[in-house]
């Protein structure tokens, strides 16, 4: 209840990026055919990065830019049941939990309860019916201020529930420039995005 | 002055605890400071002041600042009233966050999220917390603890001499210097119920916000506050909390409550903050909120859509019918939000009750043609 705030935050990032230095190793992913998880195929037509550990929480996350930047974020072979996000939510938080019967509104509304846990702002802007892995999925556009540093992000993502397990892409930028200068791109891979029997 | 004042408070703590209820009258005695001179910029409280400054600069930028003049002008008019003398120093600014918040600066920057406003149920309870922080204003404690960061960071530096066990050390003691103290804290809190009563305030409200949050928090925390709210972490234990607070408040009778005034400063906020809260999934806690609300204003539609959108949401055993019963509740009502439609929509669709979930798809897009998710709603009926 004072200016504790802006101690926390800069304690927290200082924190995050230390650990994640340490934990989190960068390899870059290649221009070609990229498997993600255990059985998403992904055609790549440039290099990305790929972050892993404590700062992606566990979620296969691609940059451009960076990651504090640019997240295009893999949530794979969610089955019912299963907590969706990190594996480890925070102490005290109660987990997002991802039910088989969820309707897209209800994946929309999971997603959107991990990216304001923070107290970031959360709008959707568009929910749509989507090709997604071959079938009917769904496919969302929002936007979001993140709170430790106020940037306006956008972001787009395609989900879909197949055979009782949920699969979700989302990609987030900075609003004015580096979101309209990958979205072409990121939305032509997903559209690539395939299972591996 | 300052040293007279800090004395008093001193002493009405030694007297409250031994001579108990007859010590929350000695409380309205309690001088406060003389209003602060600036201090000198090449001072450490002049350094302090100036980084907070620049703080509240970007906070009036901020996206996350509610422009609602009204509430501003509310909000500012609450904390002069507490404030005193100190008032023309004290500016409020109103934030869009949805949990339990508020904050204070050394320079009199103070920050209320909308997470507080909607959990408080009066003007009484929301004086209570404004009086807290300003009590942590009037004892200048962000200037203690920066003095206690730089004694705790020069023992980092003689730990860093020792690598990575010296790096742990640093971590520690800059990680205990969050905050203000639990004394601190009581002593804010003790401030904070002096300026109520001096102020006008019906004083009994203060224990109530803790007792509530407590009941929401316990929700998912299995009583255990501490083990969640950013609040609760630096600040003595709630049920301490409530109890002193309280045990202060026991000699006081009637005093200003200011429901009505406080549900009108809110009401163009309501859909928002509602919004806002469901956004953060956690349910648990949203319905122990919720539940308490809707005791209070049962006929309020918002609240009935809200609550049944939490249990929809969180779909244990027994919520889609509880959810259910909320949303024709509200519908009855008549000042049910579009959404309300929505939930009924998807309800129906998951007990395979097409016609009905199309009908209810259509009022939906109906009241709401421009919703975000028209498109995937018309791809449903």
């Amino acid at each position: 209840m004072n200016y504790k705030n802006i101690f926390s935050r800069l304690a927290i990032m200082g924190l995050a990026l230390l650990l994640a230095a340490c934990a989190a190793p960068v390899t870059r992913v290649e221009v070609g055919e990229a498997t993600i998880g255990k059985r998403l195929a992904v055609k790549v037509d440039a290099a990305w990065n790929q972050f892993g550990g404590g700062l992606t929480n566990g979620v296969p996350t691609w940059t451009m830019e960076g990651i504090t930047i640019d997240a295009l974020s893999f949530y794979t072979d969610i089955k019912d049941g299963q907590t969706f996000g990190p594996s480890n939510p925070p102490k005290g938080r109660q987990p997002v939990i991802f039910k088989a019967s969820m309707q897209p509104a209800d994946i929309v509304a999971m997603f959107q309860s991990l990216q304001t846990q923070d107290g970031s702002s959360f709008t959707l802007d568009k929910l749509e019916p989507a090709q997604f892995l071959g079938g009917q999925g769904f496919r969302f556009e929002y936007s979001t201020v993140r709170k430790v540093d106020e940037v306006p992000l956008k972001g787009v993502a395609y989900g879909r529930v197949r055979d009782g397990e949920l699969f979700l892409v989302s990609y987030s930028a900075p609003r004015l420039v580096f979101f309209p200068r990958y979205q072409p791109r990121v939305e032509g891979l997903i559209k690539s995005v395939s299972l591996r029997s | 002055m300052r040293r007279r004042a800090l004395i008093g408070c001193a002493q009405c703590l030694a007297l409250s605890s031994l001579l108990g209820p007859a010590a929350s009258r000695a409380q309205s005695s309690w001088l406060a400071p003389p209003r602060f001179e600036r201090p000198d910029v090449a001072s450490e409280e002049g350094g302090l002041w100036a980084m907070m400054d620049r703080e509240e600069t970007r906070l009036r930028r901020s996206p996350f600042i509610l422009r609602d003049a009204g509430l501003q002008t509310y909000l500012q008019d609450m904390a002069s009233k507490l404030a005193g003398s100190h008032a023309p120093d004290v500016r409020v600014y109103p934030v869009r966050t949805p949990f339990f918040n508020a904050s204070m600066a050394p320079n009199g920057m103070m920050q209320v999220w909308t997470g507080l406003l909607l959990r408080v149920d009066n003007e009484a309870q929301l004086a209570a917390v404004l009086g807290h922080e300003i009590g942590h204003y009037m004892q200048r404690h962000t200037l203690e603890r920066l003095r206690d960061i730089k004694s705790r960071s020069a023992f980092g530096m003689f730990m860093s001499m020792f690598g990575l066990v010296g790096l742990v050390g640093q971590m520690a003691a800059i990680a205990g210097a969050f905050g203000f103290s639990r004394d601190q804290e009581r002593q804010a809190d003790h401030i904070g119920l002096a300026l109520m009563r001096q102020a006008g305030y019906d004083t009994r409200e203060a224990a109530k916000v803790w007792d509530n949050l407590r009941l929401e928090l316990a929700a998912v925390h299995g009583g255990d506050p501490s083990q969640r709210s950013p609040l609760f972490a630096s600040h003595p234990g709630s049920a301490e909390r409530s109890g002193t607070l309280a045990e202060l408040a026991a000699g006081d009778s009637g005093g200003y409550l200011g429901e009505e005034e406080h549900r009108r400063a809110l009401a163009g906020l309501q859909a928002q903050m509602l919004d806002d809260e469901l956004k953060r999934g956690q349910t648990n806690e949203t319905l122990a909120l919720l539940n308490r609300l809707i005791e209070r204003q049962p006929e309020r539609a918002d609240l009935l859509y809200s609550r049944g959108e939490a249990r929809r949401l969180r779909a244990a055993v027994g919520d889609p019918e509880l959810a259910y019963a909320d949303f024709e509740r509200a519908v009855a009502l008549g000042s049910e939000p579009a959404e309300c439609h929505r939930a009924l929509g998807y309800l129906h669709r998951s007990r395979d009750q097409a016609d009905r979930a199309r009908e209810a798809f259509t009022r939906y897009i109906d009241k709401a043609p421009a919703a975000p998710d028209a498109a995937l709603i018309k791809s449903l009926l």
